[in-house]
């Protein structure tokens, strides 16, 4: 079949069983090669150069493990197991799982990776503004050396990720957090389920005893070439405590840091307006789960 | 082209697959069960749902050669013995079913739900089947029929 047609029609097929087979066929694949996990953009996005599908669905990367230093998450994870997972069930975590839970419909859920998501790099990746304020750590295999990205760092504009052609993201990491941190997402869309978001934020601080905020981590998708933090927004907030009109001039703040588009979903104007109003939603969200935690304890 | 072996509602099928040949492609176009239907190809209709190991997934959305190994049900395969499942009764009594179109998607989205969950609430019920879309019905007589079915099965 001719590539002339721009057709996506692959040729070879390929089911590894270890990871440095898997660096090798992309080594020697290059750019017609291409990892497979769940296929759910993969096989919209038909691109006609793949002549190789590597599926990563058998190296054991499916895991939510949870330990003294923190969570890690396997890269072909599905979403659907990290929505039910009870290791991600309990805040502060649990963002990613409520992620997890509005990303496109159950039967896709099924299939679709949180790795998939993440090298997708689209602007909606929604499983990253909640990596973005956990401060993940993305774990990377290569040709000669594994390294480490942080999720900051990894996406580079609109499709467009940190990994060498020849390297695979393996495990996503989540540190440790401190007490009395609260952390919240909301995402919104038009419909239900299956759709882009419009705007999402997800949002992280703690709370000192003197009730003033730190470490605080506002993070927004879809309003952006990438997935991105509101680092205005979060000095304001920092150092202080949340009052309303605060909070208020936070989420402001955050609204003007942002670059949304206007496209056949909605007006830049209408994603600029509900930046702001989820900005503040979640963070009176994320504080009420600090407050929560405490009468728990 | 790859040879592999299905496991397609309890019988064993040999087939010959090209790397991209998804799932559904393979099962309708090869394998004859039409009962998997062609929508979007996208994964955002779910009229090719399938079974895998239990799971709803979109079959036009997994390759071929990725199903082996694994226990694929289409829908026709949640009738036993022919004998239709509570669900198909409680779809034909409720009137759950215009075009047809999406029906057997529907029926995998529920019989996965019940399979995990046998007393779901209507939300729940919802939400199961958020990843089928019905042009005809509105959803109304779907979500009685599936609550129905769950109230019947769990007399």
């Amino acid at each position: 079949m001719s590539k002339a047609n721009n057709l996506f029609r692959p040729t070879e097929y390929f089911k590894p069983t270890s990871v440095p087979e898997v660096v090798k066929l992309l080594a020697q694949y290059g750019e017609k090669g291409s990892p497979i996990a769940g296929g759910t953009d993969l096989l919209v996005m038909k691109e006609p150069q793949v002549e190789a599908l590597i599926d990563i669905t058998q190296l054991g990367l499916s895991y939510i493990k949870s330990d003294a230093q923190g969570i890690k998450i396997g890269a072909t994870t599905t979403l659907a197991d990290i929505e039910a997972s009870p290791v991600l069930s309990k805040s502060p975590y649990s963002i990613i799982a409520q992620a997890a839970h509005q990303m496109g419909t159950p039967l896709v859920r099924n299939l679709g990776t949180i790795g998939g998501n993440i090298c997708n790099a689209l602007p909606s990746a929604d499983t990253m503004p909640s990596l973005l304020v956990l401060d993940a750590i993305f774990h990377v295999a290569g040709p000669d050396t594994k390294r480490s990205i942080c999720a900051a760092d990894f996406c580079l504009g609109v499709r467009k990720n940190a990994l060498e052609t020849r390297e695979l993201l393996t495990e996503i990491e989540l540190p440790v957090l401190p007490p009395r941190t609260g952390t919240a997402f909301i995402k919104k869309g038009r419909v239900a389920a299956a759709d882009l978001s419009l705007a999402s934020v997800a949002v992280r601080l703690t709370m000192d005893k003197d009730n003033t905020c730190r470490d605080v981590r506002i993070a927004l998708g879809a309003v952006a070439p990438t997935p991105l933090r509101a680092k205005g927004a979060e000095a304001l907030l920092s150092g202080k405590e949340p009052k309303d009109e605060l909070l208020k001039q936070v989420a402001a703040r955050a609204s003007e840091e942002i670059k949304p588009i206007s496209d056949i979903r909605a007006s830049a104007e209408y994603r600029r307006t509900l930046s702001r109003v989820i900005v503040e939603l979640a963070l009176r969200e994320a504080i009420g789960n600090i407050t929560t935690q405490n009468r728990n304890t | 082209m790859i040879n592999i072996t299905l496991d397609v509602n309890n019988e064993r099928y040999q087939v010959e697959v090209a790397a991209y040949h998804t799932l559904r492609d393979v099962l309708r176009d090869k394998l004859g069960f039409t009962d998997v239907k062609n929508g979007c190809s996208e994964g955002e209709c779910g009229s090719c749902a399938v079974l895998v190991d239990g799971k709803p997934v979109t079959s036009c959305l997994m390759l071929a050669a990725q199903a082996q190994g694994k226990k694929i049900t289409t829908p026709r395969g949640i009738a036993t013995d022919g004998k239709l499942h509570p669900l198909q009764e409680k779809f034909i009594e409720y009137g759950a079913s215009q075009c047809g179109y999406c029906t057997p998607g529907m029926l995998i989205s529920a019989k996965a739900l019940l399979d995990r969950n046998p007393n779901p609430t209507e939300e729940e019920v919802r939400v199961a089947i958020s990843g089928n879309i019905c042009r005809c019905t509105g959803y109304q007589q779907i979500v009685e029929a599936i609550m129905a079915t769950a109230a019947g099965m769990n007399k």
